[in-house]
């Protein structure tokens, strides 16, 4: 007992020094908390499938983040991926009687060949001319959808799916924590030596190279990581749906994850998980006055970024946090010291 | 005495009408520090990206140990020993200096060669010691002014371990003092060794160079380009007697002062 005892203590003591200390932390633990306790609270079917879709679309919305925020590859092509997740787990659930558990990662894998198909012949690309190209292949995929529509059911798409675990409170639990799991994978990966080379990617390509390091590899290595968290979330979408549409491919779709990524600020990951659980509620809470939604909608964000040009979160957390001269630890904004190496902070 | 280290043949190389490197070939000893030098638009930094493979040559031949590297990626130049610096430094303005330098400790030469090393940031830490920025190591490199970018330049390119380094102008932009620290930093690194995680192979060197003065003390030999030309090539005294040098690079009677 003494020493589940000593070793709670401890836990206590690493809780209270890591995460009590920065109210960015603070807020992490709280959201994930009490996303995993809503459950508890209510039983509310609309509000769980308002949070399910955006568990869903923030794990769209961050693989966006780890492809065009971090290693700097504009794609406005994403629903691509969406896309090709969403149908091949649709498909091969449908004729190979394959259960979501195994239809989902084959539509990720799926979704790395597109990114690999998409990655190959956008190498030499870059910018606007990327971000052009990249449009074009869901487009691309599109007219192939309606032009077989005895493989992918045409406009009326591919439906019939068997549902994702058979419960609400299942499908809710199944999403969120794979969101928080996908999620933290993402960030630990733009946390590690090969997210240090995505960045790098971004900043100055030719200084890469220079540097020895194979740009080709790691790009297409962006492309296939960004698929394949897509991937999963099409997956999840066409199962959760149990539909798998053109509308999963349209330019529309491509869009909105970068209106999500840039209203909650890119080359955060962070950024783009939160912004989705504040516009995919606010659009669906905005249906009081259907003729306008749309429109409140893109006054809402046309504000925010008038004002927060960084995006929202990461304008909050220079708000309320400010960065060691010395050591560069994050402090609470109200400290007059660093707390690790005691430097004047303001 | 066998292969030379570094051998250029007959390199050629054209933007549009302006032929900007003309029938160019020199070689480069293992242990030699040549300055390539020449004025404005003569076609060194040209020559230099020819060699690291950012820009491709219309003709010739570029040998490194005995190996034609013409046709290889830039990468793979970098991990067969050849490091280069820009002369517009290009560092990756949003990350910190640190960052900076792992970029080039992360490529597969520096990995292999630093395997007992667990991190790669020690590494990096020490390429900033020796180029004399450690202290700066968390500050974004847009930060930086414009002495310290090239010493970080610098640090990037050694932190690969190169056997060849190609330095396009090290000294450009800094002030006196800055330019003499340098000088001896090149100069240590010549003479091999270790700093600290670092190795050190005592890599041959092309210095592209205006400053004159500072480059004759440290250079073995002078090629000196005209119009993407070579117009002489010997030892530092010979090249500043030789008058179609005084003519070419310090116009006319050489009213300029050369040092």
């Amino acid at each position: 007992m003494g020493l589940i005892a000593f070793y709670l203590k401890r836990l206590f003591t690493i809780f209270k020094g890591e995460v009590l200390v920065l109210p960015s932390r603070i807020a992490l633990i709280l959201f994930i908390l009490v996303l995993l306790l809503i459950p508890v609270a209510t039983y509310d079917p609309y509000l769980f499938r308002i949070l399910t879709l955006a568990s869903i679309f923030a794990i769209l919305a961050a693989s966006w983040d780890l492809l065009s925020g971090f290693t700097g590859q504009m794609n406005f092509g994403h629903a691509l991926f969406f896309g090709v997740g969403a149908y091949t787990a649709a498909l091969v659930n449908l004729h190979f009687h394959i259960p979501p558990w195994g239809s989902i990662p084959l539509g990720g894998l799926a979704a790395v060949l597109a990114g690999l198909v998409v990655g190959i012949p956008c190498l030499r690309l870059r910018g606007t001319y990327l971000a052009l190209t990249t449009l074009a292949f869901p487009i691309i995929l599109l007219g192939i959808v309606f032009a077989i529509p005895g493989i992918t059911g045409g406009e009326l798409g591919v439906s019939g799916l068997s549902r994702l675990t058979g419960s609400r409170v299942g499908d809710y639990y199944l999403t969120v924590v794979l969101m928080i799991g996908l999620c933290t994978i993402m960030w630990k990966i733009t946390d590690s030596n090969t997210g240090i080379i995505f960045h790098a990617i971004r900043e100055d390509e030719v200084a890469v190279r220079a540097s020895g390091i194979n740009t080709t590899r790691y790009k297409l290595l962006a492309f296939s990581l960004s698929g394949f968290f897509a991937g999963i979330s099409g997956g999840l979408y066409a199962h959760f749906m149990r539909i798998a549409g053109p509308s999963n491919l349209e330019v529309s779709m491509s869009f909105t994850v970068v209106i999500w990524a840039i209203f909650g600020g890119v080359v955060t990951i962070y950024g783009p998980v939160g912004a989705v659980f504040i516009l995919f509620p606010l659009l669906e809470f905005l249906r009081f006055w259907p003729e306008y939604r749309i429109l409140m909608f893109a006054l809402v964000i046309l504000l925010i970024l008038l004002y927060m040009p960084e995006g929202l979160f990461p304008w909050i957390r220079h708000k309320i946090e400010t960065e060691c001269p010395r050591c560069k630890i994050r402090n609470v904004a109200t400290r007059k010291t660093c707390r690790v190496c005691m430097a004047e902070l303001h | 005495m066998g292969q030379p280290f570094l051998e250029i043949k007959g390199l050629n190389k054209g933007f549009g009408g302006l032929t900007a490197v003309n029938n160019v070939g020199f070689t480069v000893a293992r242990d030699e520090i040549l300055g390539l030098i020449g004025p404005n638009g003569a076609g060194k930094t040209t020559i230099l990206r020819l060699i690291t493979a950012i820009l491709k040559p219309d003709s010739g031949t570029i040998r490194f140990r005995g190996k034609d590297i013409v046709g290889l990626k830039a990468w793979d130049i970098v991990n067969q020993g050849i490091a280069c610096t820009f002369q517009n430094m290009r560092p990756f303005r949003r990350l910190p200096i640190i960052a900076n330098v792992m970029v080039s400790c992360l490529s597969p030469r520096a990995m292999k060669r630093g395997e007992w090393v667990k991190k790669v940031e020690a590494k990096a830490m020490d390429a900033l010691e020796f180029a004399g920025i450690s202290d700066m190591a968390l500050e974004k490199a847009s930060t930086l002014s414009q002495g310290d970018l090239k010493r970080l330049e610098v640090a990037r390119a050694v932190a690969t371990e190169p056997e060849l380094l190609l330095l396009d102008e090290p000294f450009g932009g800094l002030s006196p003092a800055e330019t003499d620290l340098m000088a001896k930093s090149v100069h240590r690194l010549h003479k091999g060794g270790r700093f600290g995680r670092l190795h050190s192979e005592g890599p041959a060197m092309i210095i592209v160079e205006h400053k004159l003065q500072q480059l004759m003390k440290i250079v073995d030999r002078i090629v000196v380009l005209n119009f993407g030309t070579i117009i002489a090539d010997g030892t530092p005294e010979e090249v500043v007697k030789n008058r179609e040098v005084i003519k070419a690079y310090l116009g006319g009677e050489g009213s300029e002062d050369a040092a």
